[in-house]
Parts: structure tokens; C-alpha cells; sequence
């Protein structure tokens, strides 16, 4: 009997070995990731000025070495890199292989056909290293590269068009030497908002005032706080109806959030607030002209870093006002992503470098040695060193995990995006020069124009 | 006593006139220069008192490529005028002495390119260039700077040719002078004014353009007009270096203009008499 247990004994400990024997040699054996697939070819890059591409252009000898890939590239200010980018992409020669994009462009470059579509080399172990970890980027940012094509389905299904690497949330940045001043706490609702804006009318002296917020004509007036509160009040941009878009912006509770806006811009904007976009948004927090700035929170940490404004070390961050009775702090978003051109030549040497300049190291380099916020990757904000580095700035992290999980795009996608939205902004800038007799009369004006803008979108 | 007097008086108002003018003309060139020794912390400063520093130039020329596009601008800038000259002054030559079929379409034709939307022609090109392989490329460039710098010399110079009576060359080929000895030896130096003048405009406009270095260059060859802007990212704007750039750009027209001032203000007040 005890022969047998011992004999039993000997076996399964026999295939117990055997079976880690086995792993162990199965882990051993298992290749490791190929970066060298594509060794000895060429690609091109096309990039923005941005600091995320100051920190591609630093790792570029890295990759290089990693892969054997040559890398060329051209940097472009933003004012005038889409219609370089426009261009190449519709000669259809495949000139260059990766292009830096926003979400809203690739609403434009997909229905064309200029877009790869990731999905399956993301699929593909073969092509994607086993430590990538998609899950890691944060849902909304990889989200609102993904779309189906199809108008007016939200972004966040369908074909992969592009990699996220940095993006920005919005919230509201203050000046807080000003607040301890004056005695004024943050605001927390739209009214107090109004309220702590009617308190810091010329709080500096002639030139300085309340809030500094974004109001040229063009549709960087309406991404950022400002399509954040709309859909915190609770309203849409369009709807589907018999398969056509349909403009929802005189909506009742548009009508509000409108009403709203207009009076914050009267009561606490710059009065040149009708040419602000970000730089004159954000310069005039850091020169401590503004004593707050809603916006993207990555344009007042560029006023904040040691020397780079008057005001740098004052400013700090909450989350953005909401209307009274809302809880839930909605956040549009923007991201500069990286996509391939579908007519690209060297695919799997452009997917390769897409990969690495969205993987969780070089994320961590842009975000820790260079200033790129902010990252797309849970695990960047996670890490010492960048919890270290973004700590100087008070309230930021803070502000951005109170947003992030409500943080996605809020446009509906529609191939005449940037049309609809330069059309918004300037019905805006009708209504507190007080063009309408009321802010309805103004927003079912735009609601026609929005509505004839769109009618040539047909939704299958 | 009393008109001399006055005549002292309206000398002083004259000058102090031309003297507020002239700072109010040079402002802008001023304030650029003032704030390439800013720091960015003092960019918003509206007075003239801050902290002056080298930061903006070490940036710009010293951990930036900023030289190679200086460069690239000369050579293209540069090859584009010589090659409007080698080119468009026989053709104003040509459409200033003969007489053929349809002269004035075709003179009109290319004036025609000069006002071309450079945004219009710019895909076609960027595709032919693509076969052509001339993306990128300092002799691409060259060449399509012709549509800029071409039309204008050859319109110039031809009212120069124009405006040079047919007798005189004919003296000369009676004196033994070859064609080409007159055309070298009289002809060219009779249009020096109006050449010079227009090859020095012709110089600016290639060395300010923007659109077709945009588009068909960028990886190997980058102008300065282009490089400049790269002090204006996304995300931040270092107006001090760009202040800095924008300077140094335009250090070459100005010390251009200032050297062949004569012929400038001589070339140029021809032009505007001539009927």
C-alpha cells in the first residue's frame, strides 16, 4: 500500500516537472517581438510643432537603431500643416507614410480613402509586441480615433484611424495669488462662475479682467469649454432623422447653456475676446491680464513651468462649472494622434514606428524628459516620475482624474465638421455683439444654416 | 529777422515731422529687435524696461538648425533670380524689339503667372514633381520660383529695352559690334537701372514666399520663411526666438537694398515716369 502512494507520488511528481520543464522551455522559446521586420527600409514622418514631436524627433537615432528603419521628417507649424498634409494625401502617391492628425481631420481623410484602417495590426501579434497594452490608453482618447464612417454614429466603434499620444481635457485654471487676494474661492457652478467674474472686473487695474476664453471664428472656439458645457447642460449637436442629420442647436436647453455663455463673455471677457484663441487665451493668464482661463488644461501649464510667464507658480487648477443641478463633469477632448497613410508604401515599417512612438516607454520619455501633456497612457500618470513632475502644478492631476472618466469626444462626426463649427462660432460672436433680439431668434438662425450645410449627408 | 525766424521754425517742424515718422515707420522693426533679448516671461511687458538676455539667439542658432534653412533660402532664393535673369532678360529682349504672332497674349500669358493662387496650382505640381522626382529638391524649388520671379523681370526690363531707340543699336553693329556685343556691351548696361531693381525685387519675393516651399519641400530642404514659424507650436509660442529668426530673415533684403540703393531709387523712378 505504501509502495503504491510512493510509486503514485513518483508520478505526479514526474509530470509535475515535466509539465514546468515544458513551460519553462515554452517560455524560453517564445520569439520575442521582431523590430527588425522592416530592417533597411525608408519612411517619412510629417509632424506638427508640438512638444509631443519634439520628443519623436529626440528618440527618432532609438528607433532607428531598434528597427535598422531610416527615418525622415518634416515639422510644420499647426497654422499651416493640414493643407501640407491635405495635399500630399490627395495626390494619393504615398509621399510620406505617417501624418500627426486630430480626431476631426480624420473625419475628413477616412471617407476619402487616404486612412489606414489599425484594427488589424493591432490584432496581429505578429505585429504588435505583447507588452503594447492598449487598455492602458485612456478609453476616450484612443476612442475618438475609432470611427465607423458612417455621419453621425459616434466616435468609438469602427475602424482604428489613428494613435493617440497626447491629448487634453478641459477644466478651469486660476490665478490663485489673485483668489488669496481677493479672498475668492474657485467657482464650482455656472452661476458662481458669473458671480466671482462680476467680483474681478478690472481686478489688476485698467487691461485685466475675469476670464480669459477663447472667441475667434473658427471652430476652435466651440471645442473646447464651450461644447463641454453644452453637453453639460444637456444638449446635442445633431440627431438622426429619415437618414439625414438634423442640427440640434436651438434646442431648449442649447437655448440656456447660450444664454449663459453670452453673459459670461459680457461680464467677464476680454474685451477682444472675438480674436482670442489659445495662445492670446492662455498668454493673458500667464501675464496676469486674466484672473482665470477655461480651457484646455494642458494651455495654462504652459504659462505655469518655472519662467515661462509672469504669473508662473500662481496658476492652479478645478474642474470646470457646472449648471446648476449637474453632477456629471462632461469634458470635450482633443488629441494629437499619429495615423498612416493608406497609400503608403513601407506599412509594416510605418506601423512599427507607430507603435513605438505610442508605447508606454517613449509615452513616459515625452511626458518626463520633454514637456508633452497631456499623456494618453494611465500608467504614464501612474509613474514617480510624472507624478513628480506635474505636482508643481497645483490641482492638476487632481483636475484631470475628476474629468477623465467623462472625458470623450462630444461632436458627432459629419463630414463638414469644420464648416458647421466655424459657422457656430460665429453666430456666437452674433450673439453678444446682440446682432439677434434674443439668443433663440440667433440659434434657430444658425440651426437653418447648420441644417443646409449638412443636407448633402446621406446616412445608410 | 522775424522770416528768418519763421524759416528756422518750419526747418525744426519739418524735421521733428520727418523724425515722428520715421520712429513710427521703424516701430515695428524696433519692437522685433526688442524682443529678441526678452525673456518669455517679459514678452507681455509694454514697457521698454526688462531684463535683456542671449537666450533667444543661443536657442535659435546654436541648438537649432535654423542656419541650414538660412542657407537652403539663399541658394534657392538665390539660383531663382540668376536663372530669371539668364532667361527673362533676352525673352523682355524678345518681346521688346520683334514682332510676332500673338506677342501681347503670350507677354500677358506670363504676366498671368505671377498672379496665379499659389494654393490653386500647388496639387498638380506637388504630383508632377513627385514623378519628376523633384520634391524637395534645391533645383525644384528653383524652377518653380520662376512663376514668382520670372513674370516680373521679364515686364521690367522690357520697358527698359523698350525705351532704348533702335538707333542705338544699329550705330553700334555700323561701329563693327557683333549683335552680341551690343546687347552685352550697350544694351545691358543701358538697363543696369531697371535690371538691378528688378532682380533685387524679384529676390524679396522669392525670399518671402511661403506656399511653395510648404508644400514641395520640408524633409531635405526647408526655407527660412517656413522654419521660422517653428517657434509657433501647438501647444506653446517662444515669440523671443521667434523675434530672432524674423530678424536675421530679413537682415539680407535690408543690407541688399541699402547696398544698391542708387539703382533701386533710380530703377524704380524710371519706371514710375515712363509713359
Amino acid at each position: 500500500m505504501n509502495q503504491r502512494h510512493g510509486l503514485t507520488k513518483f508520478v505526479v511528481l514526474i509530470v509535475l516537472l515535466a509539465m514546468v520543464f515544458s513551460l519553462s522551455v515554452y517560455g524560453a522559446t517564445k520569439p520575442a517581438f521582431n523590430w527588425k521586420m522592416a530592417k533597411g527600409s525608408t519612411i517619412k514622418l510629417m509632424l506638427v510643432q508640438h512638444s509631443i514631436a519634439e520628443a519623436m524627433v529626440k528618440k527618432i537615432p532609438e528607433f532607428e537603431k531598434l528597427t535598422g528603419i531610416k527615418v525622415e521628417y518634416s515639422i510644420t507649424p499647426e497654422e499651416n500643416y493640414f493643407d501640407k498634409v491635405t495635399t500630399s494625401l490627395n495626390s494619393r502617391m504615398g509621399d510620406m507614410d505617417i501624418f500627426m492628425s486630430g480626431a476631426y481631420q480624420l473625419w475628413d481623410y477616412a471617407p476619402a480613402g487616404f486612412v489606414e484602417d489599425l484594427g488589424p495590426y493591432l490584432k496581429n501579434p505578429k505585429m504588435t509586441a505583447a507588452d503594447y497594452d492598449i487598455a492602458d490608453i485612456y478609453s476616450g482618447a484612443i476612442g475618438a480615433m475609432k470611427w465607423d464612417l458612417v455621419p453621425g454614429h459616434k466616435a468609438g466603434t469602427g475602424s482604428q484611424l489613428g494613435l493617440p499620444m497626447a491629448f487634453e481635457i478641459y477644466s478651469l485654471a486660476y490665478n490663485k495669488r489673485v483668489f488669496k487676494e481677493k479672498g475668492i474661492k474657485p467657482p464650482k457652478t455656472m452661476d458662481e462662475l458669473l458671480a466671482v467674474c462680476e467680483k474681478l472686473k478690472e481686478w489688476g487695474g485698467k487691461g485685466t479682467y475675469p476670464l480669459a476664453i477663447r472667441g475667434a471664428r473658427n471652430w476652435g472656439t466651440i471645442h473646447p469649454a464651450y461644447m463641454s458645457t453644452y453637453e453639460n447642460y444637456g444638449a446635442k449637436d445633431f440627431k438622426i432623422e429619415n437618414g439625414k442629420l438634423v442640427s440640434l442647436v436651438n434646442s431648449p436647453e442649447s437655448v440656456a447653456m447660450n444664454e449663459m455663455w453670452v453673459k459670461l463673455i459680457k461680464v467677464g471677457g476680454s474685451p477682444s475676446w472675438s480674436s482670442y484663441t489659445w495662445y492670446q487665451a492662455g498668454a493673458d493668464l500667464g501675464a496676469g491680464k486674466a484672473a482665470m482661463l477655461w480651457d484646455a488644461d494642458n494651455n495654462g501649464i504652459q504659462q505655469n513651468w518655472p519662467g515661462a510667464s509672469k504669473e508662473a507658480g500662481n496658476i492652479a487648477w478645478v474642474p470646470q462649472p457646472l449648471p446648476s443641478g449637474a453632477s456629471k463633469n462632461n469634458s470635450n477632448l482633443w488629441t494629437w494622434g499619429i495615423a498612416m497613410n493608406k497609400a503608403s508604401k513601407n506599412k509594416v515599417a510605418a506601423w512599427l514606428a507607430m507603435e513605438y512612438f505610442t508605447s508606454k516607454s517613449y509615452l513616459l520619455y515625452a511626458s518626463t524628459v520633454g514637456n508633452a501633456v497631456d499623456p494618453v497612457r494611465a500608467s504614464v500618470w501612474d509613474s514617480a516620475a510624472f507624478k513628480k513632475k506635474i505636482g508643481q502644478h497645483e490641482g492638476y492631476s487632481d483636475t484631470f482624474k475628476a474629468t477623465i472618466n467623462n472625458t470623450r469626444i462630444l461632436f458627432t462626426p459629419q463630414p463638414h465638421f469644420q464648416e458647421t463649427t466655424t459657422e457656430w462660432a460665429a453666430n456666437l460672436q452674433d450673439l453678444v455683439a446682440g446682432k439677434y433680439k434674443t439668443v433663440q431668434e440667433g440659434l434657430d438662425d444658425l440651426k437653418k444654416k447648420t441644417d443646409e450645410a449638412v443636407k448633402d449627408v446621406v446616412i445608410k | 529777422m522775424n522770416t528768418k525766424r519763421l524759416a528756422v521754425l518750419a526747418a525744426a517742424g519739418r524735421n521733428l515731422i520727418l523724425t515722428i515718422w520715421a520712429i513710427f515707420a521703424l516701430f515695428p522693426i524696433l519692437w522685433m529687435v526688442l524682443c529678441t533679448f526678452k525673456l518669455d516671461r517679459e514678452m507681455y511687458s509694454t514697457t521698454f524696461f526688462f531684463h535683456p538676455t542671449l537666450d533667444n539667439y543661443v536657442n535659435v542658432l546654436v541648438r537649432t538648425n535654423y542656419f541650414k534653412a538660412f542657407f537652403d533660402n539663399i541658394i534657392v532664393s538665390g539660383g531663382a533670380v540668376i536663372l530669371s535673369v539668364l532667361v527673362g532678360v533676352p525673352a523682355a529682349y524678345g518681346f521688346a524689339r520683334y514682332n510676332f504672332k500673338s506677342k501681347e497674349f503670350w507677354a500677358g500669358q506670363i504676366l498671368g503667372f505671377k498672379f496665379a493662387p499659389e494654393i490653386l496650382v500647388v496639387l498638380p505640381l506637388f504630383m508632377i514633381y513627385q514623378k519628376l522626382h523633384l520634391i524637395d529638391t534645391y533645383l525644384g524649388l528653383i524652377w518653380v520660383y520662376q512663376l514668382i520671379t520670372m513674370p516680373f523681370l521679364i515686364w521690367v526690363v522690357r520697358g527698359y529695352f523698350e525705351d532704348i531707340s533702335l538707333e542705338v543699336e544699329q550705330a553700334a553693329q555700323l561701329d563693327g559690334y557683333s549683335w552680341y556685343q551690343v546687347f552685352l556691351k550697350i544694351l545691358l548696361p543701358l538697363v543696369k537701372p531697371g535690371l538691378v531693381a528688378a532682380a533685387l525685387l524679384t529676390f524679396i519675393f522669392a525670399w518671402n514666399s511661403f506656399m511653395f516651399p510648404l508644400i514641395l519641400s520640408g524633409f531635405s530642404v526647408q526655407t527660412v520663411t517656413v522654419s521660422s514659424l517653428k517657434y509657433l507650436a501647438s501647444d506653446t509660442v517662444h515669440y523671443g526666438q521667434m523675434a530672432v529668426a524674423a530678424t536675421i530673415t530679413v537682415l539680407p533684403e535690408v543690407i541688399m537694398a541699402l547696398a544698391i540703393q542708387k539703382h533701386l531709387v533710380r530703377g524704380l523712378s524710371f519706371g514710375a515716369v515712363k509713359g
